[in-house]
């Protein structure tokens, strides 16, 4: 009888474990602790305009994830350096970042030039950059540890181009001939001239579209680029292709409106150019019709997304200025929702004693690809690519605001360069 | 300032009278010093040995440009280009060419010193406002040879990754081993500015400063020592733009900026013209200054949230250009002049005057 009594007592036991180990897990807690993503921009240089929103989407995100609960209870924390769009200023963060912190997960970075300057102390420190700075240089360069918050330059400019050839009889101005012509105007910095590498120039040969001027102007909102596309005229150009942001792209439509020339050409752009700041430096809204860019991201018009209906709320509840309701602010909150996912899931794998930079970069390829932000931005660092490989592609038709859809959620060409 | 010493103490020979540092004390003092500076890695936090690092290579900048503006009187607006033309030459001696870092060094400097020379042409038929002209002429065509030229090598506007230097097997990755580098040429840069300015070189240089037609009356060959001086300062900006590529391991046209070489002359105005402790004083003040309002920023930044782009924006403007202007109307011969009449009155002391 005791055997038997003992031996149910036994079974009873072992079924309790099975079944206790069956069920779902208490979540860890780690109320007390601190995680800290580092962030530095531009805030006193030349792209000072457009950083304030980028540093209020990152500060509301985290805000917001705080008062949700933290990551398992864990508070997150942000901190920021002023790097005045100086390569040396970038430096000087990190190494005083670095000094101070031993077990970085995160960075956060915008300028290409720093993007590229940083990869190797990335990869040897193993701290993950999150970057909207797209150059390829900075990814796939002495580099292992920059992830993109969209694709890189080079693919966003192959994915237009090759948009514009397939459709180039709808799309061609009035008087352009069959051949694409194309006119690369940009600044001379490493964000500017990101777009055009050797693998892209052979795509766009294999496309067809010669690249039959190459100019520079200054990265100045009051820059003049009169005489870069008269060349471009001259050259028989029919596409201006500008990789810059806002103002950069303002004075070219400035210029090309000035000089009655808009109607020749198809303005197209990176992601950083089709923005709400472009409108500032423009002299007037109407010049913005018709401007093409990749747009590797929703928008804050595409209101029936979760996502944007969560930033919305963000904004609205920290009273944000309307002139920062741009890209900036959009892509920092999906950016933070970003690395939650990827600390959380890094948590889940290795635990909170192993988490470090090198568990949060595999963390992101793991969950690779997934949804950042309800699918505001779309994540996928799967396959040894360190950036995603899908955009739209939009087109405005409208005033602010009105950028849209020209061609839904798209691969991108690889135009990754050779590691 | 030798009329400023206690009566009964003379200098007995030439060596004394053109010694640098004169008593033991003031050895003990410089070694202790130099101790402290080369022991920092070991007790200071990694973020302020960057910033000395910093310091250290803009100094060295400086020190060239203090020799061309304050010694010789050939003011330039071309030291940043000089940098970049040795970060370039250094960075493809390594990179392209395997050289190995003590080598590229002074071979950058070398080059940057040729490049400085043909800048420098000029000044035996211009001066003043017409030279700076000239000088700020290498402000544009270097950055814009780097961009356009030689694209396969240069790589352009995107510009050349520079590897570590590595020294006997010992990589110089960390600000905390950078440091040693910096303040080793640093050390030696400063050895040679003290020589040349008290050298028949110098006497020249200063001559010229202070009378170009006089001295050319007494014998010095003008054309010789202006290039000599512009060869030196821009030597120096090779050095700093070597230092500098390697440690920020990239280097582009953009690295070394216009608002950088007038950021130099700013510096040696606070620190004081023909003086070789003005580029020291003049480099660590602006340095301080500038990390200050990059610390302040994003404080400032969260008062004023509705304008935040713009005011600090104008933080960093605002500090080097309200000091520069306060040094112009109030010490208009800088720092080092005032650390000289404080030396003296310590000397003096109880008597101050």
């Amino acid at each position: 009888m005791r055997r038997h009594l003992v031996g149910t007592i036994a079974l009873l036991m072992v079924a309790s474990m099975v079944l206790g180990a069956c069920g779902p897990k208490a979540p860890p807690d780690f109320t007390g602790r601190t995680i800290t993503l580092y962030h530095f921009g531009d805030l006193s240089g030349p792209y000072a305009a457009i950083t304030a929103p980028l540093v209020h989407g990152a500060e509301d995100a985290v805000a917001a994830v705080n008062a949700a609960g933290g990551i398992y209870g864990a508070t997150l924390e942000i901190q920021f350096a002023d790097t005045a769009g100086s390569i040396d200023e970038a430096v000087a963060a990190y190494d005083r970042f670095t000094g101070a912190d031993d077990n970085i997960l995160f960075m956060i970075t915008y300028g290409s030039g720093e993007v590229e300057a940083l990869a190797a102390r990335f990869a040897e420190d193993k701290i993950v950059n999150i970057t909207a700075g797209l150059s390829a240089r900075g990814f796939y360069i002495d580099s292992g540890y920059t992830f993109g918050l969209g694709p890189i330059y080079p693919d966003q400019f192959g994915l237009v181009m090759q948009y514009l050839h397939d459709n180039w009889d709808t799309m061609k101005p009035e008087d352009a001939g069959d051949e694409i012509k194309l006119a690369y105007i940009s600044w001379p910095t490493a964000f500017g001239q990101g777009a055009l590498t050797s693998e892209t120039r052979a795509f766009l040969e294999d496309l067809d579209i010669e690249v039959v001027v190459e100019e520079v102007y200054d990265l100045s909102p009051a820059a003049d680029t009169t005489t870069a596309i008269l060349n471009a005229q001259a050259a028989g150009a029919n596409v201006i292709w500008t990789n810059t942001l806002a103002f950069g792209v303002s004075v070219i439509l400035n210029d090309l409106n000035a000089l009655g020339l808009r109607d020749q050409f198809v303005v197209a752009t990176d992601n950083w150019g089709m923005d709400l700041a472009t409108y500032a430096y423009m002299a007037d809204p109407s010049y913005g019709v018709g401007l093409i860019s990749a747009f590797p991201y929703l928008w804050w018009t595409d209101t029936e997304n979760a996502g944007v209906q969560y930033a919305e709320g963000l904004f609205a509840a920290n009273e944000r200025p309307a002139g920062e309701h741009n890209v900036g602010y959009l892509l920092l909150v999906a950016g933070v929702d970003m690395a939650v996912q990827a600390i959380t899931h890094a948590i889940d794998t290795v635990g909170w004693d192993n988490l470090n930079g090198e568990a949060v970069a595999d963390a992101l390829i793991d969950l690779s690809p997934f949804e950042a932000l309800d699918g505001v931005l779309r994540p996928d660092y799967s396959g040894g690519s360190r950036s995603p490989h899908v955009s739209q592609i939009r087109m405005i038709q409208g005033g602010p605001d009105a950028f849209n859809i020209l061609m839904d959620w798209t691969e991108t060409p690889d135009l990754r360069p050779v590691e | 300032m030798a009329i400023l010493r206690p009566a009964g103490e003379f200098d007995t020979s030439y060596a004394s009278d053109m010694a640098t540092i004169r008593r033991p004390w003031q050895w003990c003092l410089l070694l202790v010093f130099l101790l402290a500076l080369f022991t920092l890695p070991f007790y200071a936090s990694q973020g302020l040995v960057a910033l000395v690092n910093r310091i250290g290579i803009t100094i060295i900048a400086v020190q060239g440009l203090s020799l061309l503006t304050g010694f010789t009187g050939q003011i330039s607006l071309g030291q940043a280009a000089f940098m970049t033309a040795g970060g370039y030459v250094s960075a493809l001696l390594v990179n392209e060419l395997g050289w190995p870092f003590l080598l590229a060094l002074p071979a950058a400097a070398i080059a940057a010193g040729l490049v400085g020379l043909i800048f420098g042409l000029p000044s035996l038929r211009v001066k003043g406002f017409y030279l700076v002209m000239a000088t700020l002429a290498a402000q544009f065509i270097i950055p814009w040879f780097t961009r356009n030229a030689f694209q396969d090598v240069l790589n352009g506007a995107q510009g050349l990754n520079v590897q570590v230097p590595v020294i006997f097997g010992v990589e110089f990755n960390t600000p905390q081993r950078y440091i040693f580098l910096t303040l080793t040429v640093l050390v030696l840069t400063t050895i040679l500015a003290f020589n040349v300015t008290r050298s028949r070189l110098g006497r020249a240089f200063i001559s010229i400063r202070d009378n170009d037609l006089a001295a050319e009356l007494l014998g010095v060959n003008l054309f010789k020592y202006k290039l000599q001086a512009f060869f030196l300062a821009s030597m120096y900006a090779g050095l700093a733009g070597s230092l500098a590529a390697h440690q920020l391991r990239h280097i582009n046209s953009e690295t070394f900026t216009l608002i950088d070489s007038i950021i130099f002359m700013g510096m040696l105005v606070i620190g004081g013209l023909g003086s070789n402790l003005g580029p020291i004083f003049g480099a660590i003040v602006v340095e301080f200054l500038i990390e200050a309002a990059t610390l302040l920023g994003p404080f400032v930044a969260m008062i004023f949230p509705a304008k935040s782009a713009g005011v600090v924006q104008a933080l960093r403007p605002l500090f080097f250009g309200t000091s520069l202007m306060l040094f112009l109307i109030f010490e208009p011969r800088g720092l080092a002049y005032r650390w000289q009449l404080f030396k003296a009155a310590w000397r003096l002391r109880p008597f101050s005057h």
